[in-house]
Parts: C-alpha cells; structure tokens; sequence
C-alpha cells in the first residue's frame, strides 16, 4: 500500500504497511447536484425502511424496538458515541503522529507503532470485555476506550505518512526563506499533509460507527441495541432496521467527511 | 523357528486378552443399546451457553454408546441460528425449551401462554417437522437474583417484596440484564406489569457479564434457574411469588423423518432425559463454568456414573 499522493515520492524513512488510501474524488469542488446525490439515495432507503415497517403489523417484541424514541435514542447515542470516540482518536493521534514524524523520535518509533498495531490486533469486543470484567469498568466511557484503541491506529499511520511525503526540497525552501521548525509545519507541511490524514479520519469515522454497535453489550446503548433485540428475539425485521441504520449512518457520516475533505484540502492541491 | 515363537506370543496374548475381558464383561457393562443405532451418521447441534452445550453432549455420548457416529457441530451462536441449521439439515439434533419455542419459534408473546406449554409448542412445531421427544424435568427459567448479604440486609425472598423495596428505595433498583430478557414480554416488560412495579435502571449487558456486575452497577440481575454460577457468585434467587415466569422444561428437538429413521433415539433417551433434575443440570453447568471441566468429559462421566452408557 502507498500513500493516496501516490504520484509523490515517498522519502527513504516512511512508514510503510496499513495506510488507508482513497480514491481521490474526480474533481475537489463538485457541482451542488453532486453533492446532493448521496444525501437523497440516503433518504430514499430511510423512507423506504419507514413505509416498509409501517405496513406490516408489529407484535410487543417488534413494537418495543421499532418505535420513533427508541430509534431516535439508540441513533442519538450512536452519533455521540461516534463522535466523541472520533474526536479523541485525532486528539490522541495526530499530535502523536507529528511527533514520531520529527528527527528526534526516530529511535522510538517502530517501538511505539508495534505497541499500537499489537492492540489494533485485539478484537474490539475482547478489549470491551476485558474492561468489563478486569476491572467492572461499563458504559460509555469503557466504550470510547475501545473505539479509541481501535481508530488510532488508521489515523496515526495516515498522518505519519501525509508528514513524510511532502517534498523535502519545499521544507528546504520554507527553512531558507527563514522559517522557523514550528512554522514550517504549521505553514507548509501540515497542509500539505491534510488530503492524507483526512482520509485516515475518514476510515476511523466508518470503522467507529460499525464498531459502536458492539456496545451494546456493556450498557453503552446505540444501534446495537436494536440489531441485538433482533437477533435474541429471532424478529428479522428488527435487525433488518437496525442494520440498515447502521450502514446509513456509515455512508452519511463518510460523505459528510468527504464535504468536508473538499474544503479543508489545500487550494491548489 | 523365530517366526513360530513370536506367532505363538501373539495367539497367546490375545486368548488371554479374550478370557480376561469375557471374564470381566459382566462388571464393566455390555451397553444396553448396543447396535441399536449402527450405521447411523449424525450431526449434533446445540446453542452457544455451557447448559446447552454440555446437554447435547449428553446425547451424543448416548447415541455413540448404541453405535451411532456422531459429528459435532455444538456451540452454534443464538437459538434462531441453531434452530435454522436443525430446520436444513445441518445438524440432526439439539435441545430447546418449551418457553423458548412457544415465542421464538412458533412467533407467539406470552401473554397468556397455556398451562401445557409443552403439550401445545410440540403439537403446533409438529407441522414444521420437528419433533419434541419427551422433556427432562429440569427446567431453566428466567429468574431475578441479588447479592445474598444483600438480600438478608433488606429481608428479600420474593419478586413481590424486591417490587416494595425498590418502591420505597429509588436508588437502589438497578437491574442488569441481557438483551433478550429486557426484549422478550416474557421477560423484564411482562415482570414488571405482572408486580407492578419498574426497575429505576436497566443495565443491559452481555449474560455472562451479569454474574460479576451484581452488587456492583445494579443490585438485581436476570439470572437462569439452572446457572451455577448463582451459587459461585453467592447470589440469592427470588421467588417468583406470582409465577409469571413461563415454564422453560428442557427438550431434546429432531426433525421427525430422522426420528422415523431411528425411532430408537427416543427409546435411548428417555431414561436419560428423566435423571436430568434441576440439581444435576446445576451440577453438570457448574462442573464446566466453575471448575473449567469440558462438557464432553463431564457428560462422559455422568453417563457412566449413572450406568446409563457401557464404562
């Protein structure tokens, strides 16, 4: 795998194994019917899920989960956990990644990248049991900590290498115009490197609104309330819509990502 | 002149061999079913949770002992998923109960379930080819269960007096449970309506991650009847003074063309289907959950124990 710039040379020490590349998108701005696309085909199958589950006659058990505030509950949850679980990764990961990026960390950093793709290993499911049971730790908390375990890992590396895959010669040249370190990486190395991070944020957001679901084991709510009622209960319908929610909210949040993408993208890149 | 010896050997050993084992053959148990099932091939299925594991266990060693060769595929992940697979032959057997037949498979909420419950989910799964054979007397059900120093501290005994403490004492009502329970109208709803009263908080969790979280996130946990666990954890089972829970009597399921092929399983099962009482079910879970024994051995030893299958 290389880095989604592929056209650039990667320098001599770049980290190589599990980037997230993407597709880039065709052109940056895109026209507003383009933009609208996703959005409608999204609400199209959220109507369609609607009609579909108000034509059919609920029993208790389908009553119970299929009702507008239990959806709208275990929705709201599964955002905030989402979330919060994405803002602490960056928070923890793209510091981290600029750091083992500078000269100084160089000894450190294959120790430290081994450490977290060792716990990137770990089923996300045994961490959240493992929090539960070793330390009867529950809720949203232990689930952030195994949403955040999970997603560092994507980030990191993407920020590592969108750092490294600048051109050196236009470090060089910020250096001569009298740059100092700091500003070199503010001004021109960070920008440089955002299409590649963002595309490893992108892949934590998806990755954390699939991996939430699984938190319903231990009290923290979302989605996977809805999906597991259907499995335990054998009632296709419930995890039918709890499934499609899911992957909805998946596809929504990565488009909204890619707007996103659109704008923070360096002009002239 | 070497050859001649070492035959001799051989012919003599294993003459001695026969004389000793047809000597011994009365003591060490010819089995009673033996030949019954020769020839026969089948798959045994059972559901993720030690009980149902160690159960189907049970019946494989049993139908082994008649001469059957048994494949085994237990373990399968939810009661939906293990019973699809029994529905398209992908395993012969595995064993359910009645409660979970009445409204996971045949589809019904337990509002008003029959006082037979097994007599009506064993006719009505009939027309789906599945045969019920004659239930054990053990029976796993739904329980409410809290810490015992706990329960002493509070004088709790009944679901009716765990309904006025958690009344008069708000903070204290928390109940952890799973998924299924809090979903099912057999379940948390139903106990609720039926005691009149609501749990401040529910907890839900994974089942295994109930036992520990007693006494410390909630103080009332969805327990079943037959878990070893209980005990292990010194945990008090409630009474369910008003009986709202239905009856969950432990069942081996087949599909009826393989019991019209082999109507000897059900001659086979019967005399083990009646030993398995409440207590030795508790017995045989907490030998796996408690002392990390494998189901297979544990079966294995009750059988011959109980000279149900030859030693």
């Amino acid at each position: 795998m290389s880095s989604s710039a592929a056209e650039n040379r990667t320098p001599e020490n770049s980290v190589d194994g599990g980037v997230v590349t993407q597709t880039p998108s065709a052109s940056h701005r895109r026209t507003w019917m383009g933009y609208l696309t996703i959005p409608v085909i999204l609400g199209l199958v959220c109507l369609g899920l609607f009609l579909y589950v108000q034509s059919r006659e609920l029993d208790s058990i389908e009553q119970r989960s299929l009702n507008v505030g239990a959806i709208t509950a275990a929705l709201q949850e599964h955002v905030v956990l989402t979330a919060v679980s994405t803002i602490v990764t960056l928070i923890i990961a793209v510091p981290l990644g600029i750091l083992l990026t500078r000269p100084l960390t160089r000894r450190i950093r294959p120790f430290i990248i081994g450490v977290l793709t060792i716990l990137q290993a770990v089923p996300t499911i045994a961490i959240l049991v493992l929090l539960a049971v070793a330390f009867l730790f529950l809720g949203f908390q232990a689930a952030i900590v195994g949403l955040v375990l999970y997603a560092i890992i994507p980030v990191l590396l993407n920020t590592m290498v969108g750092l490294e895959q600048v051109d050196g010669n236009v470090l060089e040249a910020g250096r001569g115009m009298g740059l100092s370190r700091m500003q070199v990486l503010r001004r021109l190395e960070l920008p440089l490197a955002v299409p590649v991070i963002l595309a490893g944020v992108r892949t934590a957001l998806v990755i954390n609104v699939g991996t939430a679901t699984l938190v319903t084991y231990i009290n923290a709510g979302g989605l996977g309330d809805i999906i597991v009622a259907g499995l335990s209960t054998n009632r296709v319908l419930v995890q039918i819509v709890g499934a499609a929610l899911t992957a909805v909210l998946a596809l929504l949040i990565d488009y909204i990502a890619g707007i996103a993408e659109d704008f923070l993208r360096p002009k002239g890149l | 002149m070497f050859r001649k010896s070492m035959w001799g050997t051989v012919v003599g050993t294993a003459a001695a061999a026969t004389l000793l084992l047809s000597a011994c053959g009365d003591g060490g148990g010819e089995s009673p079913n033996a030949g019954l099932l020769d020839g026969a091939e089948l798959t045994a299925g059972s559901k993720e949770f030690t009980e149902s594991i160690v159960l189907s266990q049970i019946t494989s060693k049993a139908l082994e002992d008649a001469g059957a060769s048994i494949e085994d595929q237990t373990g399968i992940s939810g009661s939906a998923t293990v019973r699809e697979a029994l529905e398209s032959d992908e395993v012969d057997f595995y064993w359910d109960y009645t409660g979970t037949g009445w409204v996971n498979i045949l589809g019904h909420t337990t509002k008003d379930a029959p006082k037979d419950l097994f007599k009506a989910v064993s006719e009505a799964d009939a027309k789906n080819g599945i045969s019920w054979l004659d239930p054990a007397p053990f029976e796993n059900t739904y329980r409410i269960a809290v810490k015992s120093d706990f329960a002493e501290k509070n004088g709790l005994e009944t679901m009716s007096d765990a309904a006025k403490f958690i009344g008069a004492n708000e903070d204290q009502g928390k109940v952890c449970a799973a998924s299924e329970f809090i979903n099912r109208d057999d379940g948390l709803p139903g106990l609720e309506q039926a005691y009149g009263f609501e749990f401040s908080d529910v907890v839900e969790l994974d089942l295994n991650l109930i036992y520990p979280q007693v006494g410390e996130k909630c103080q009332f946990g969805e327990v079943f009847s037959t878990d070893a666990r209980v005990k292990a954890n010194d945990m008090k089972v409630l009474e369910d003074d008003k009986d709202f829970f239905v009856q969950y009597q432990g069942a081996m399921t087949l599909r009826q063309e393989t019991l019209d092929e082999y109507p000897e399983i059900a001659k086979i099962m019967a005399p083990i289907s009646e030993k398995l009482t409440d207590e030795v079910v508790m017995e045989l879970n907490g030998r796996v959950d408690t002392e990390g024994e494998m189901p297979e051995d544990v079966a294995e030893e009750w059988l011959e124990d109980e000279g149900l299958i030859a030693s």
